[in-house]
């Protein structure tokens, strides 16, 4: 046992310092002086860094929240013609990333776009340009961004919903409230933990969004950090800001995982659930049900993949040109290595916890999925500068800078760090269901710890490791900053070719990589929303 | 065994072996048609031509992180500044070669760099809102004149092309000079800076404002149809200026590249530099990307060419001056409150 132990032990120690190196590479190098170059100007640019993630913040936050609210809480509680597709169809806006929205929302609405084209198809030549609003600027990121992450808060605060026991609202009916005072006084406080969750998730993806705001030439603390880094060559400047945005992160992350808790013990709650008879909506209440739905769906998800292709087919030599053979292998090779990677070492972790119980080891676990939290640009930045610190400093003798950096393994180390909460959850909601009685009863059937492990744990896991696998490749396949600053030679995945074309000013070459990366991602949420979806 | 085949593969892909007969281009610019001219340099040379593309500055970050491990051979990006910055932190090393020297103007390289292509950063204009005459005999200092109040765009002061122009007028004009035109300039804008360079062209056509500040690629790029219909029209409604033309001729600005400090394969490095110097090479470059061509022999795209016969270029500032007022040029402009 105490060998075993060791081995248990010593693997989740490890993740947990691979996943550390970029926290305390970042607090480590908060006191190094930073560069004189410009001091004034850093000093300026910070408060706008600030001001800028703030009102970000604010905008993302509202909208997501009327916008996911909103929509749970009409499928969740009346029935109206198209509730159940909406249901589902809601959630595919997660396939549609913040900075693929921006590129659509820039293509439909600029000078000469495609607005323009359609009012000149429509009415014949004319002057429409003045008429069409300009979503641009930081009203554009703020509406890039809220339709790319509604989708958080709308899952969580369905399944919320979903769990409220019919009791509460016959309470409020009881008490003479009207819809909307059941709704406001009872149901939404209710789901509060679960809302708080949701939109705390969609703070820190906002915080650590790169793709939309750099787009959209706002300068946030996260798009400062990869500024004062690369623009400014300041890695001790970049680290500072990145101290005060995890500060920042810091506080959603404790509140985020403290909701959770919270709206775990609520969903647990259901002793007395009756089933829930749906309200049906008549006239033209179902009429707005459908209309506000609608324009949610077709806002989140058919706008921009209209947009892209349209663009795909009016331009078909980029889609021509495409090397789609290479950016399906990477991604499908990113994927693979990730994926097997995550999951192993999830299990590693999961199932020493399960065989040791030890309080370290809790909490190591604990540390080491905080990587979700951190912006890619920071752990890709954090990890870079560690590596170049290793060698220099620690086995100088050996170069392995080329195994790390712009080398599919480093990339991989990133992708790793920044989902293994993904995974690491995932296997042990997994875990949760399986009774240990199961596994004393098998050691009393004479199965070794590994038997147990091989026959036992691995076929009642299997559905968790399928459903893990699919949401990393929709993770990975949209993911931009890491893969843009790790990648090795001549390889791009579709996110990195859609990004490069449009920074190219080449949005309409732009279009095909991201039609193809919205499709597939869309392939593999229908598959997960049987999953997420699941009511029982 | 599930481990030993995870270190398999992993293992595999630590494992990069390097081919004697390659060189490795990190490049800012990532235009197809350059994609096609490096499998024309292999057809020709044998040569394999590895390619990282990205931002600049992300590149040159990277080449910068790995250092002498670095595979880079050939860093190729657009604007002189950035070229100039790179070379003073000591990043590249001798790239000229004789045929090199021959072919590129002085003016527009180093010992450690070489244009492969120019650029003109230019005025446009709405010939229904402003008559010829208006402009006549205008120049870049004059955008500061208060009688276009309202009425001019131009891309951010975070934009590496504004940042050139006015390292450029920096230069020619002094710090104290260029802040007071900037502070005028800003107070002329008909709209808080945003979008690229294309969009300043349609802000005109769409009589947002009457003069804009761009490249001069974009402008062909839109009347060549390759951006749309919508675009191509838009274009009509708008035209090209080329300021300064009385004085020291119109901002230019460059595309260009150099061999890196560690480049493993600089001979190859310096054959795919001359590569893109040769004729047939400049000729794909510039009916492809609008650019002017870096040698003497080849003709600029016909719609490059109707843009102005032929104007005078500023060859009085060099482009390996603009890195010295880089800094101090985006000082100004944040100064001048320029967004």
């Amino acid at each position: 046992m105490g060998n075993k132990l060791n081995i248990w032990f010593l693997s989740s120690l490890l993740i947990s310092i691979i996943v550390a190196i970029p926290i305390v590479t970042v607090f480590s190098s908060f006191f190094e002086p930073t560069g004189e170059y410009l001091s004034i100007i850093k000093n300026t640019f910070l408060f706008e860094y600030i001001f800028n993630s703030v009102t970000l913040l604010i905008g993302v936050l509202s909208a997501t929240f009327i916008i996911g609210v909103g929509c749970a809480y009409l499928v969740s509680f009346y029935k109206f013609p198209g509730s159940s597709f909406f249901k589902g169809a809601l959630i595919l806006s997660f396939a549609v990333p913040a900075y693929i929205y921006a590129y659509s929302l820039t293509a439909f609405f600029e000078n000469y776009g495609t607005a323009f084209s359609i009012m000149k198809s429509l009415f014949g030549e004319g002057d429409y340009n003045n008429y069409i609003p300009k979503f641009d600027g930081m009203f554009g990121a703020i509406i890039s961004i809220s339709f790319s992450l509604f989708g958080y808060v709308y899952v969580l605060t369905r399944a919320s919903f979903h769990y409220q026991s019919q009791n509460l609202l016959e309470l409020g009916k009881n008490l003479g409230f009207s819809n909307k005072k059941t709704f406001l006084n009872i149901i939404l406080p209710a789901s509060r933990p679960a809302i708080v969750a949701g939109l705390s998730l969609v703070a820190m993806e906002t915080l650590s969004d790169f793709g939309a705001v750099s787009f959209f030439g706002i300068s946030t603390l996260t798009t400062g950090i990869y500024d004062a880094w690369i623009a400014f060559d300041d890695l001790a400047l970049a680290n500072r800001i990145s101290f005060f945005l995890l500060i920042f992160i810091l506080g959603l992350f404790v509140l985020e995982n403290f909701s959770r808790k919270k709206a775990q013990y609520h969903s647990h709650t259901r002793g007395n659930f009756k089933s829930k008879s749906l309200k049906k909506l008549t006239g033209w209440k179902s009429f707005f049900a459908i209309l506000f739905c609608s324009i949610i769906f077709f806002l989140s998800f058919l706008f921009p993949v209209t947009q892209m292709l349209y663009w795909t087919l009016i331009f078909p030599k980029h889609f021509i040109d495409l090397n789609i053979i290479d950016l399906l292998s990477n991604t499908i090779i990113l994927v693979f290595l990730s994926s097997f990677l995550l999951i192993s070492l999830s299990f590693i972790s999961n199932y020493g916890n399960r065989i040791n119980k030890n309080k370290l080891l809790d909490i190591l676990t604990t540390f080491s999925i905080t990587g979700y939290a951190i912006p890619g640009i920071i752990l890709a930045v954090a990890f870079i500068s560690f590596v170049s610190w290793f060698d220099k400093n620690i086995i100088y003798f050996f170069d392995i800078k080329p195994i790390f950096i712009g080398s599919i393994a480093g990339l991989v180390i990133v992708y790793f760090v920044r989902f293994y909460s993904l995974a690491n959850n995932g296997l042990k909601s997994g875990y949760l269901k399986i009774n240990y009685s199961i596994d004393e009863s098998a050691y009393l059937l004479g199965y070794s710890k590994l038997k147990t492990f091989i026959n036992i744990h691995i076929p009642y896991l299997k559905n968790s490791v399928l459903l893990i696998g699919i949401l990393l490749s929709i993770e990975i396949i949209k993911e931009l900053p890491i893969t843009l600053i790790m990648r090795p030679f001549n390889f791009e995945t579709f996110a990195t070719q859609a990004y490069i074309f449009a920074s190219q000013d080449l949005l309409e070459a732009a279009a095909a990589p991201s039609l193809i990366l919205i499709l597939i991602a869309s392939v593999f949420i229908l598959i997960t929303s049987r999953y997420i979806l699941k009511d029982k | 065994m599930k481990k030993i085949s995870l270190i398999g593969i992993v293992l595999v892909f630590f494992a990069k072996f390097s081919f004697a007969n390659e060189v490795n281009v990190f490049s800012a610019r990532h235009y197809d048609s350059d994609i096609q001219l490096y499998k024309k340099f292999t057809a020709k040379t044998g040569i394999k031509v590895n390619i990282v593309s990205g931002k600049d500055k992300a590149l040159q970050k990277r080449i910068s992180e790995e250092g002498q491990d670095s595979k880079a051979d050939l860093y190729i990006t657009a604007d002189a500044g950035r070229l100039g910055a790179f070379d003073a932190k000591g990043m590249f090393q001798n790239s000229m070669t004789p045929i090199i020297e021959a072919t590129v103007p002085s003016n527009f390289r180093s010992d450690n760099w070489t244009g492969i292509a120019k650029r003109a950063r230019i005025i446009y204009y709405s010939p229904d809102r402003v008559s010829l005459s208006d402009l006549s005999g205008m120049t870049y200092e004059d955008l500061a004149n208060s009688k276009w109040k309202g009425k001019i765009v131009i891309r951010k002061s975070n934009n590496i092309y504004n940042q050139s122009l006015v390292a450029s007028l920096i230069k020619n004009n002094g710090k104290e000079e260029t802040l007071k035109w900037a502070k005028k300039l800003v107070s002329n804008f008909a709209r808080s800076p945003k979008g690229n360079d294309r969009a300043q062209i349609l802000a005109v056509a769409a009589g947002e404002a009457d003069l804009a500040v761009a490249n001069t690629y974009y402008y062909a790029l839109m009347l060549s149809g390759q951006k749309g219909k919508e675009q191509q029209e838009a274009a009509l409604k708008v035209m090209p200026f080329f300021p300064n033309q009385n004085d020291r001729g119109t901002h230019m600005n460059i595309s260009g590249g150099g061999i890196l400090k560690n480049s493993p394969n600089p001979e190859n490095a310096k054959k795919l530099l001359e590569f893109l110097l040769t004729k047939e090479a400049q000729q794909h470059i510039v009916n492809n990307t609008f650019e002017y061509p870096m040698i003497e022999d080849v003709e600029p795209h016909d719609l490059v060419k109707k843009m102005s016969k032929d104007f005078k270029q500023d060859l009085k500032t060099k482009v390996g001056d603009y890195k010295k007022n880089q800094a101090d040029a985006l000082e100004v402009m944040l100064l001048a409150g320029w967004k």
